[in-house]
């Protein structure tokens, strides 16, 4: 497969401050995940690649062009920003027709692709109303709409899943994947694996402004179940629940607390220890309040990576 | 003007000025700009009902609701909507929906001011027009005060112009781009105006005040309070001068606004 996007030794300095150092990668078309923690040099990334922002070193080629400045290739890129701003003076569809405004279409075709995309996430019947008064979830929506109503090639969207609620999740989620299957190049952004790791198996993992592993999801997999994993159980007899573990070979510590009813269990093979825990609840007839991971987030594999 | 500027300027100029038209900014300004109306309704109805002091309508007009529009109206407007042609979008963090279209960043900003412009210059000429008519109601036979009137309101848009792109400029500048407005609106031209000699040329509303009807002569009476001080140019000097200032902090705004990265605080 030929690379649609690629960048070259890129760097951006903000004054003093490093946003992204020494980045050579090349996507191609279908979904890249591009994870990392807040302040890895995501959102930074992103605005490069949509000229948005001049590199301090390095080129970004977009489809065999340099992005800055290069207006034909603005028309083909679609970009979601993270942040959630809006012309809250304007309704939803002023909002999406003032936007496709800016492109050269003609009023007819302004109008038709705002009711194609207003339908497409399912704001169609919300159009008429103030931005101000629609939900977040509607906003999110609404944003990712203005990015692909000019149907663009390349969808940029910066973290477009936060804030929302799940059932809006599994919706952009979809929207998201049924681009994907038109051959167009998606790179979304997140700070939570599990969002990723829903939408694609190609994630490109960015901490502190570098580049520390692009490829297969299996590869992050594998270094987090590399990395021992604390699980938290709440329950009525933790004692009873950690007698059952304490020869699992899995399990290689125990530790009750904070709280009296909570046990903590650290285990290499999550995997294992996951299928072996219903049967062992539903054996000691256990009421299970809450099962969390406190370290199954980002943060713990990028601290493991570093060597943290 | 390139092409693409020409046709991103009209895109952004259709985005701006319906939504412009329908702010609650805008909203607020027109109301303000009609209280001189409502002051003339005060001081003829005072006349016409209530025997008051009668003041020729033409010297309230000029000496009044003139002084207002021109000394603190459009310095006001044109700083508030100057400013936000970049700083509304920085500060609402909707940069973004704009920088990523196939529009140039020139065009955003003569789109923008020019929207604004479009929509700050009839919000003041109303209220010129209607305190007009009510203050010389009795008179408007006379043909010598519609020139009055007509000159007037050139010089009021043209100041919007002037001072609107000035503020265009400080708004791409300064992060505090209002506050440093204020400073030169209520500081700078109000207190440098009044200096003698040539020192005063180093003001836009010198030029304004030299394009007023009477400019040229120093008299008591109609002006006086405006043209208090005033050593004028030559009309055609200060359109001329106007028009250059007006063009050069465009032309700085768009070079700013072009080679500037914009950072939205969290």
């Amino acid at each position: 497969m030929t690379a649609v996007i690629e960048t070259k030794s890129l760097s951006k300095w903000y004054g003093n401050i490093l946003g992204l150092s020494d980045v050579t990668l090349e996507i191609e078309a279908g979904i890249t995940g591009l994870l990392g923690p807040n302040g890895a040099g995501k959102s930074t990334f992103m605005k490069l690649l949509t000229g948005q922002m001049k590199p301090s070193i390095g080129q970004v080629i977009v489809q065999g062009q340099k992005i800055r400045n290069n207006y034909d290739l603005y028309a083909r890129i679609g970009f979601c920003p993270e942040q959630d701003a809006f012309y809250e003076e304007m309704t939803g569809w002023e909002f999406l027709t003032s936007l496709l405004k800016l492109f050269p279409f003609s009023h007819a075709q302004v109008e038709a692709r705002a009711e194609k995309t207003l339908n497409i996430v399912e704001l169609w019947n919300d159009k008429d109303r103030l931005i101000r008064a629609y939900s977040r979830g509607m906003r999110q929506r609404l944003k990712f709409a203005q990015a692909i109503a000019h149907d663009p090639d390349i969808i940029i969207l910066d973290e477009p899943l936060n804030g929302l609620d799940p059932l809006g999740k599994r919706k952009v989620i979809r929207l998201i994947k049924d681009y994907k299957s038109e051959g167009k190049t998606i790179i979304v952004s997140s700070h939570v694996l599990p969002e990723i790791e829903a939408l694609t198996r190609t994630i490109i993992l960015i901490h502190q402004g570098k580049i520390l592993a692009q490829g297969d999801i299996h590869y992050i997999r594998d270094l987090i179940d590399a990395h021992p994993h604390i699980i938290a159980i709440k329950c009525n007899d933790p004692r009873a629940l950690a007698g059952r573990l304490v020869g699992e070979p899995s399990v290689f510590n125990i530790q009750f607390g904070p709280a009296a009813d909570t046990v903590l269990f650290e285990t290499k093979n999550r995997d294992r220890f996951f299928s072996l825990l219903p049967r062992l609840i539903v054996e000691n007839r256990l009421d299970v309040e809450e099962i969390t991971s406190p370290d199954d987030n980002l943060q713990a594999v990028f601290d493991y990576l570093v060597g943290k | 003007m390139p092409q693409h500027t020409w046709r991103s300027l009209r895109s952004i100029f259709s985005l701006f000025f319906p939504a412009g038209r329908k702010s609650r900014k805008t909203k607020v300004f027109f109301a303000i700009a009609c209280l001189p109306v409502l002051m003339a309704l005060i001081i003829k109805m005072n006349q016409s009902f209530f025997g008051g002091r009668t003041i020729e309508g033409m010297a309230v007009f000029t000496n009044i609701i003139m002084a207002f529009y021109l000394q603190f109206l459009i310095l006001v407007l044109a700083l508030f909507y100057g400013s936000s042609v970049c700083l509304e979008e920085i500060e609402g963090k909707t940069l973004t929906y704009l920088t990523t279209r196939p529009i140039s960043k020139s065009g955003i900003v003569l789109g923008k001011y020019a929207a604004y412009v479009i929509i700050v210059i009839p919000m003041v000429l109303a209220g010129v027009v209607f305190s007009f008519f009510i203050l010389n109601f009795e008179d408007l036979a006379d043909f010598s005060i519609w020139a009055v009137l007509a000159k007037d309101l050139g010089v009021l848009a043209l100041g919007l112009m002037c001072y609107t792109a000035f503020f265009t400029f400080l708004g791409t500048f300064f992060k505090r781009s209002i506050l440093f407005g204020l400073v030169f609106a209520f500081g700078w031209e109000n207190a440098v105006q009044y200096f003698p000699g040539s020192t005063q040329r180093f003001t836009i509303v010198h030029y304004l005040k030299s394009l007023l009807p009477g400019g040229t002569v120093t008299t008591s009476g109609r002006f006086s309070f405006l043209l208090f001080k005033l050593d004028p140019s030559p009309p055609l000097t200060a359109i001329v001068t106007l028009l250059i200032v007006t063009a050069v902090f465009l032309g700085l705004a768009c070079l700013l606004f072009s080679q500037k990265e914009y950072l939205f605080e969290e």
